[in-house]
């Protein structure tokens, strides 16, 4: 065998085998996917968005749950994403060089891979211990806290991405620091840091372990953040686990729409975004 | 320092311009460093046409550790072309660079020493950045258009210092345009992206950019190097064009470059001005070894 000929039977098996290993990942996707459709379609109608939770046996939907979830995520998204690009923007600009900058990074890093059950632990005792009972005001805070490492750190490397020379070519027109970073790097970075904000919601949708010590749940119908709020993930963790074949269904058609929410926000976050990052 | 000078205009600053330093100030402190006429005219040696625009003395800069520009000392000659040569790493975009002090963005970089114009020191911590940016424009290496139309990219910086109605707005953007050559490209299409443009069309839209807020120097680093010849032909043009109105220094690798658009050349090398002159003796008749080497190719 010449070397061509080697080099060239190495490139196919190693081709190949990146072939089949995409395969074997997407394999499994699909088949969650697909399990989750055959399962959970059948039972999909409007009173599962009409009607709250029944009691086993009964007729009900999921109106509660998919409301107190979109509270929850409202929630989580409306005080961690803020949070994560205000201090993302820190760390691209004015810590780039400082020690304090340094210190965020790290610890920024150490809070993203936190596990999610400790983060509702630490805000059980934060907040549900304080306030004497479960809401959906921690449940949200919970969800902020996972969010705000991602989108921070998401948010500090699309700023990053935006040429030094873009910064220079700005201040050298007398641009005043805040307005180059608002009106310029913004701009510019502005698609990825909406990616990281999509991806922080997508993120924090499907989370249980921290709802169940903070957000709890909820039989009835409620929009009061101060109390007690059903969720998707806790109502699939309950249903799933009961005798019951009709809360069987209903966790079916959770764990649906939930995953194809997920699904949405990515092919939102892929094809939605891209237009405006081919433009500049 | 090692250079020799001739025909080099000393720092003859008009009196007017002295009169107006206070400009530069954020604040009202007493200007009590002004040059003081004859005593400041060190080299001697008046300027043919031109008074000094910009007086470089005693600059050293420094990127943290390293001592990137040993003792500089270059008069800048009001509304003509003064051309930097030198090879990579000499230190000649650092001068550029003090001038309106956009290495301020990086920490550790570091300048000591004079840079006198209008009767005020550039470098003085009192002096009003963003007002010492709007009179010394700059335009990069790399095209940098802004993340908005064409019209935006020229508007944004003259918005931070006039209040235009969209008429006057207009004019002005058509005037810079036509300044950078550029009107006639782009007239039909100014609400589209400024990165839409090509390369040569992109650095010339930065030159309008630049001009729009009508500074009275012009800093160019390299604007020609990322494009092709036919695109430095017509930033060579502008350059000629724009010295009627402008003070322009140039940082520039191509030798010929210089000779064809300034007026006045400095050769750096190892972060000293070796060599300052007008362009034409300094190219025909050098005077340092260090220049010659480099001007007929010797340098490695």
């Amino acid at each position: 065998m010449t070397r061509y000929q080697k080099r060239k039977a190495i490139n196919c098996f190693n081709m190949g085998m990146c072939v089949a290993t995409t395969a074997f990942g997407l394999f499994w996707l699909m088949w969650l996917l697909w399990t989750l459709v055959s399962h959970g379609v059948g039972h999909l109608d409007w009173q599962v968005f009409t009607r709250p939770t029944p009691a086993p046996g009964n007729d009900g939907g999921l109106s509660n749950a998919i409301v107190g979830s979109l509270l929850v995520v409202g929630i989580g998204t409306l005080v961690g994403a803020p949070i994560g690009v205000l201090a993302g923007t820190y760390l691209a600009e004015y810590g780039r060089y400082s020690r304090l900058g340094a210190i965020v990074r790290f610890f920024n890093d150490v809070l993203l891979s936190v596990p999610s059950i400790i983060i509702g632990l630490f805000i059980y005792q934060l907040m549900v211990v304080t306030m004497g009972h479960f809401s959906a005001l921690a449940g949200g805070v919970a969800l902020a806290l996972i969010m705000i490492p991602l989108v921070l750190r998401i948010t500090e490397n699309m700023m990053r991405l935006v040429s030094d020379e873009m910064r220079e070519a700005a201040a050298a027109l007398g641009i005043p620091r805040w307005k180059i970073i608002t009106r310029i790097v913004y701009r510019a970075a502005m698609s990825g840091i909406a990616t990281g904000v999509i991806l922080g919601i997508a993120r924090i949708a499907g989370e249980s372990a921290p709802l169940l010590f903070t957000a709890l749940n909820n039989n009835f119908f409620s929009l009061d953040v101060l109390q007690p709020i059903a969720n998707l993930p806790i109502m699939i963790f309950q249903f799933a686990l009961s005798p019951y074949e009709d809360w069987h269904h209903l966790a079916w058609v959770g764990a649906f729409l939930i995953t194809f929410a997920i699904l949405a926000l990515n092919i939102l976050v892929r094809f939605g975004l891209r237009s405006n990052r081919q433009e500049q | 320092m090692a250079g020799t000078k001739r025909e080099v205009p000393s720092a003859t600053m008009s009196s007017d311009a002295a009169a107006d330093a206070s400009q530069w100030r954020s604040d009202s402190v007493d200007v009590a460093d002004q040059p003081s006429g004859p005593g400041h005219r060190q080299q001697g040696v008046v300027a043919r046409h031109n008074p000094c625009r910009i007086a470089v003395e005693d600059l050293n800069f420094y990127y943290g550790g390293f001592h990137a520009l040993k003792n500089i000392r270059v008069n800048i000659v009001d509304n003509e072309v003064t051309a930097f040569i030198g090879p990579s790493g000499c230190g000649k975009s650092t001068l550029l660079r003090c001038f309106n002090r956009i290495f301020e963005l990086y920490p550790h970089h570091r300048a000591t020493g004079t840079i006198r114009m209008d009767g005020a020191n550039l470098l003085d911590s009192s002096i009003d950045l963003n007002a010492l940016r709007a009179k010394i424009g700059m335009v990069f290496q790399k095209p940098t258009p802004f993340p908005m139309s064409i019209h935006d990219n020229i508007a944004f910086g003259v918005r931070l210092y006039e209040r235009l109605g969209r008429h006057d707005m207009e004019e002005r953007v058509e005037w810079a345009l036509r300044k950078a050559a550029l009107w006639d490209e782009v007239k039909d299409k100014l609400r589209s992206s400024g990165s839409s443009l090509s390369g040569g069309q992109q650095q010339r839209l930065c030159i309008a950019r630049a001009v729009a807020v009508r500074p009275r120097v012009l800093l160019l680093d390299e604007p020609a190097s990322a494009l092709d010849p036919v695109a430095t032909l017509r930033i060579e043009e502008l350059i000629h064009e724009l010295r009627e109105d402008y003070t322009i220094v140039i940082v520039t690798h191509n030798m010929q470059q210089a000779a064809r658009v300034a007026g006045y050349t400095a050769f750096f090398h190892l972060g000293e001005v070796v060599e300052y002159a007008d362009t034409n003796s300094l190219f025909t008749n050098p005077q340092q070894k260090r220049t010659e080497d480099y001007i007929t190719g010797r340098y490695g």
